[in-house]
């Protein structure tokens, strides 16, 4: 349990934009680790380079300094930010889209499709075109895709961020369901300290651009978690008091 | 825990479905609109509001059009003129579209074979007609050259600007799903351009019997653009009409045909 499958090192990233000549440094020295089955949320404020370092996780973007080591026998899985089911799809076939790649049998990915159509209680849209969906819906072929074909590692960028509280609570508890029975690593973006302390075993707070890393913070609660429940404990809101100071602290007005 | 039984009233579903059904309405008005046209011809030309030597009544030209028909003439025409545009069209699109992608995908590719073309696309493509009739023959070969070359450029434009268009999530969720460069190709490039490769199509269907009525002008004994010039020679002008109206009837039903091939093949896409 206490072995290392994701290790980031003195990670820096930026941009350089040539038609203005400015650079923007969108991560700075960041430096974490994701223990096997460790569900991590990371929380910052808007523009601190969240995503950025989910996509150089991913080897979506490259890095500029720094190192990262990802210990784990397949390619992390990524739910994005923001729509990203392909419109000239169904739902079935997008979900099924990274086994069809593999050129996995059709009844094979039948099978497991459905399986994950049910689980995101998306099996009535199967059929369906994307433009036929809800936001909601959408986002939830986007967590059921990265889940298909069952990789180590699970990158989540703000995947529940365009949904309504009550949506988001069930689907918060699925998730939770889903990485318990299947003891998946996951790093989870979200704007929402509310959020980060349901899920995370450990929320990592970043500073403003050019973010780094300035808390790790454990979450104590046990599992399996009752998402409603635990806003009873008062160690919920005490935790919660604690990220908002921090992240208060660091605000741009106050340095400025 | 109660779960209501959702039902609409009739009226509800009338309200509902009125869109879908007006929409069906005009699509079948838009087939006819044109026939309007030929109507206002007719009355001018029969109240002598028009010249009736440069422009006779519909009436007479469906007259001519019917004998020819009847006599099979026009048949012969029509066929030489299909085959040629069929085969030019064919010959230029899947060229156009395959070079489009690569294009629009590789930058590199796009630096150095970008300014060839566009040194290439401006040139009309009937100014370089003698010449193809020169190397090619007064045959179908030179038709199907100098159309495959005129839609070629249609599509090899449409496609490159409709690739790179692509948002880059689509790029990203192929690359996090594992798909090879090939799979990016075909699974995300090629479908995301659809929409604007179907514009290029139908651009290429029009401007193909533009250059298969100037082609047929000048080295060939058949097809409909033959026709209108052997009845220029002889001022047979109704059977020139007949001929006008035949090739633009050809290009109407050609990009009739592909926007309903678009509907099939593109249902994700407003049209
Ligand atoms: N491709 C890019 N080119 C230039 N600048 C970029 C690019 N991607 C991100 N940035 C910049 O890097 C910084 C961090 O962006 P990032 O998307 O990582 O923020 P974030 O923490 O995910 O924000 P949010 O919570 O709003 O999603 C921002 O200032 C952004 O403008
Ligand atoms: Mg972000």
């Amino acid at each position: 349990m206490s072995e290392t499958a994701i290790e980031v090192r003195n990670l820096t990233k930026a941009f350089y934009d040539a038609d203005s000549d400015r650079t923007t440094i969108a991560a700075y020295e960041v430096e974490f680790e994701v223990k096997r089955g460790e569900f991590v949320c990371i929380v910052g404020p808007s523009g601190c380079g969240k995503t950025t370092v989910l996509r150089i996780l991913a080897g979506l973007e490259s890095k500029l300094g720094g190192s990262i080591d990802m210990k784990s026998d397949n390619p992390p899985a990524m739910v994005f930010q923001e729509a990203s089911v392909l419109p000239w799809l169904t739902v079935r076939e997008n979900v099924g889209f990274p086994l069809s790649l593999k050129g996995v049998s059709a009844a094979k990915r039948r099978a497991r499709v459905d399986e994950l159509l049910e689980l995101t209680g998306l099996a009535d849209f199967a059929d369906a075109l994307p433009h036929r969906l809800s936001g909601g819906m959408k986002q939830r072929v986007s967590v059921a895709r990265a889940l298909v074909d069952d990789r180590e590692i699970l990158l989540m960028d703000e995947p529940f961020g365009a949904l309504d509280e009550q949506t988001r609570l069930v689907l918060q508890q699925e998730l939770l369901r889903i990485w318990e029975t299947t003891g998946k690593t996951v790093v989870f973006i979200t704007h929402s300290v509310d959020e980060a302390l349901t899920l995370a075993d450990r929320v990592l707070v970043m500073s403003p651009r050019p973010g780094t890393i300035i808390a790790d913070l454990a979450v104590p609660f046990d599992r399996p978690r009752d998402v409603v429940e635990m806003r009873r404990d008062k160690r919920f809101w005490d935790l919660t008091y604690e990220v908002w100071r921090l992240l208060a602290s660091t605000s741009p007005e106050r340095h400025a | 825990m109660s779960l209501v039984t959702a039902k609409l009233t009739e009226e509800q579903i009338r309200e509902l479905k009125a869109p879908a059904q007006r929409e069906r309405l005009f699509r079948t008005i838009s087939y006819f609109s044109p026939i309007l046209l030929l109507l206002l011809w007719e009355v001018a030309s029969q109240l002598n509001v028009i010249d009736r030597r440069f422009f006779p009544p519909p009436s007479a030209i469906a007259g001519t059009f019917w004998q020819m028909i009847t006599s099979f003439e026009i048949f012969d025409h029509i066929g030489a003129t299909l085959r040629r545009v069929s085969v030019g069209y064919v010959m230029g699109a899947i060229p156009g579209i395959l070079l489009g992608l690569v294009l629009g995908l590789s930058q590199p590719a796009r630096r150095v074979l970008g300014p060839i073309f566009a040194a290439l696309y401006p040139v009309p493509k009937i100014a370089i007609l003698p010449l193809i009739l020169l190397i090619f023959g007064v045959g179908d070969a030179s038709k199907f050259v100098v159309i495959a070359i005129g839609v070629f450029f249609l599509l090899l434009y449409n496609t490159m600007g409709g690739v790179m268009q692509t948002p880059q999530i689509y790029l990203d969720v192929a690359k996090n799903a594992g798909a090879t460069r090939l799979q990016t190709f075909f699974r995300i490039a090629l479908p995301s351009a659809l929409p604007n490769i179907f514009t290029g199509l139908r651009l290429a269907a029009g401007s193909s019997y533009i250059i298969i009525a100037a082609a047929e002008f000048l080295g060939a004994r058949s097809g409909v653009g033959f026709f209108i010039w052997a009845s220029w020679q002889t001022f047979a002008v109704s059977r020139m009409f007949v001929g006008i109206v035949v090739i633009s009837a050809l290009g109407y039903f050609t990009i009739l045909a592909l926007e309903l091939i678009e509907r099939k093949l593109v249902p994700w896409a407003k049209h």
